[in-house]
């Protein structure tokens, strides 16, 4: 179990509190519960209802969707710094795909509640917060781009479809 | 080959699940481990046929092979035909690969992609959608309306009426006359038909005015009766196709009504026995169902010329107009339609594929990438491209120009 000042260093090398000032992520740290992954657990399956994002402190978390039976389709693995979770926190949609611990992993978690605490009492650090947060969705846009068109590129590569002379 | 180096081959990154909920295992597939493991599928069996053809050169054996629902062929030499025969769903193309080494002892790595790319631009095997228009369909299902598109072109295409035991009707509608219209006094007697039809159009052409006015009130019912009667006569094209086929000895395999690409309605004849004989016996079988509309189109004629000014002189004469239209159309094998002068052509020039080819080119030049270095097949895809681009044109603005003439 770490302290509230302990979290709040680790928060500070997280690209969505880079803005926030010392007594505001000590007072953010706060409120973050803390939660262990061992290697292989789930941590939700797609399909699942929640309110919660989660910043990964430690550990690899694997991000997949369900393609097939038993195959799912590696999305993305996110590692220390990194987040994930947050559409269902914002959209109140089930979860869109499946994260599972590929080592052992140590995750923060924000829920809705202290969400809105934070921009109740701060909005400048939830301004901040959110600004940041637009930027790693722009990040991931062009990350899904890039992986719809190698994707493709597999597919026609993998069928030998020709496209081009039709 | 080029010095270029190929780029990278795609990956992506699957997980497998194990038998308990939280085992599982990442694997990295790449695109070239997947295309080893691909299993090409011919289409429907009684969607192709194949027929051995002995080359004029070196005398190699050959073979053609036709997809009976677009009427597209392929030459397919001995070794293609090899691995056409293993495509059955069931074999990779590893498997193939290694099937090839061992009855020919060698490889060559740009064969079976090559067969691949040629089969799919053919419909042969089972990848893609069939047509241009059901591919668009098919990519835009989540519009209501596209999707009720779909579906009712995919009913339609259900539609088929057709019997595979037709040779016995084909003989003995040959044995009863039939083999008279493969006589040269049939078909001198057609080609005089065609000058006296001639000759009476262009009589007639002064009175066109006077003649289309005959239709009545009512011009679009009266020609969608005209374009009923040609309906039937498109039957009678194809059978005396089947004729063709019994009188060079060969099977009538099906005939039948469709509609072709889920919304243009025909008749059919299956020919591709045909393709057993002589090019000689092809053309003639190809030409012959073209000359029925060149025989009615001129009786058709005749009969206006002959007749006093009313409905049942438009009639005729706008009969005859479509049928010799249809003549045309049939016989002129620059319009990028594959149609019995498109059959005659390709089979002329030796270029099975003329068509898809020569767009394929065609396309690769506009985006300055052209596959093929310039030659004789070439110059013959360009020109098949640009008479085809003008002559469709012409029949466009030509069209255009009968309507607003007819209406003004």
């Amino acid at each position: 179990m770490s302290s509230p000042a302990e979290t709040a260093v680790f928060l500070k090398t997280v690209r969505l509190f880079k803005e926030f000032d010392p007594p505001e992520l000590l007072a953010f740290a706060s409120r973050l519960r803390e939660r262990a992954l061992k290697k292989g657990q789930v941590l939700f399956r797609e399909g699942d209802g929640g309110q919660e994002m989660f910043v990964v402190r430690e550990g690899t978390a694997l991000i997949s969707k369900a393609v097939t039976g038993r195959v799912e389709k590696v999305l993305g693995r996110e590692g220390s710094g990194d987040f994930f979770g947050e559409m269902s926190l914002f959209d109140r949609a089930p979860r869109s795909a499946t994260v599972q611990a590929e080592t052992d992993v140590e995750l923060l978690v924000l829920d809705r509640d202290n969400l809105n605490l934070l921009i109740e009492v701060n909005p400048r650090a939830a301004a901040a917060f959110f600004h940041a947060l637009v930027h790693v969705f722009i990040d991931r846009l062009r990350a899904s781009g890039n992986l719809v068109a190698e994707v493709t590129r597999w597919g026609l590569e993998a069928t030998g479809l020709d496209v081009e002379s039709r | 080959m080029t010095g270029a180096p190929s780029p990278r081959r795609a990956k992506i990154e699957l997980l497998v699940r194990g038998d308990d909920a939280e085992s599982f295992e990442v694997r990295e597939v790449s695109s070239a481990a997947a295309w080893l493991q691909l299993r090409p599928t011919r289409v429907p069996e009684d969607a192709w046929e194949l027929a051995e053809v002995t080359s004029r050169v070196g005398r190699q054996q050959n073979f053609v092979l036709k997809n009976t629902r677009t009427d597209r062929f392929l030459m397919l030499s001995e070794p293609e035909r090899f691995l056409w025969d293993r495509m059955d769903g069931r074999t990779s193309l590893q498997d193939l690969a290694t099937a090839y080494v061992l009855e020919y002892g060698a490889f060559d790595f740009d064969l079976i992609p090559a067969l691949i790319r040629k089969l799919q631009r053919a419909e042969l095997l089972t990848l893609t959608p069939a047509s241009a228009l059901r591919r668009v369909l098919a990519r835009n299902r989540r519009r209501w309306l596209l999707q009720m598109a779909e579906r009712a072109l995919t009913s339609l295409e259900r539609i088929n009426v057709s019997s595979r035991r037709v040779q016995p009707f084909f003989e003995r509608l040959y044995r009863w006359g039939g083999f008279l219209l493969f006589t040269r006094a049939a078909v001198l007697l057609g080609l005089l038909l065609g000058v006296v039809g001639l000759v009476a159009g262009v009589r007639l052409w002064p009175e066109a005015d006077d003649i289309a006015r005959g239709l009545g009130a009512n011009p679009v019912k009266a020609i969608l009766v005209v374009k009923v009667f040609f309906f039937v006569t498109v039957a009678l094209h194809q059978i005396v196709h089947g004729l063709a086929l019994v009188h060079y000895g060969r099977r009538v395999r099906e005939f039948g009504f469709t509609f072709l690409h889920g919304f243009v309605p025909t008749f059919y004849v299956d020919v591709t026995d045909i393709f057993m004989v002589s090019r000689r016996a092809r053309i003639v079988t190809a030409l012959s169902g073209t000359l029925v509309h060149l025989v009615l189109g001129a009786l058709w004629f005749v009969l206006a010329a002959r007749l006093p000014g009313g409905f049942a002189q438009a009639f005729c004469a706008t009969s005859g107009m479509i049928q010799w239209q249809a003549f045309v159309i049939a016989l002129y094998p620059f319009c990028f339609i594959e149609m019995d002068g498109y059959h005659v052509l390709v089979d002329l020039l030796g270029l099975p594929t003329l068509k898809s080819d020569a767009l394929a080119y065609v396309g690769s030049l506009f985006r300055a990438a052209p596959v093929v270095p310039w030659g004789r097949e070439a110059g013959l895809w360009i020109g098949y491209v640009a008479v085809s681009a003008v002559s469709v044109a012409a029949f466009v603005a030509f069209n255009v120009w009968v309507i607003v003439h007819a209406t003004t």
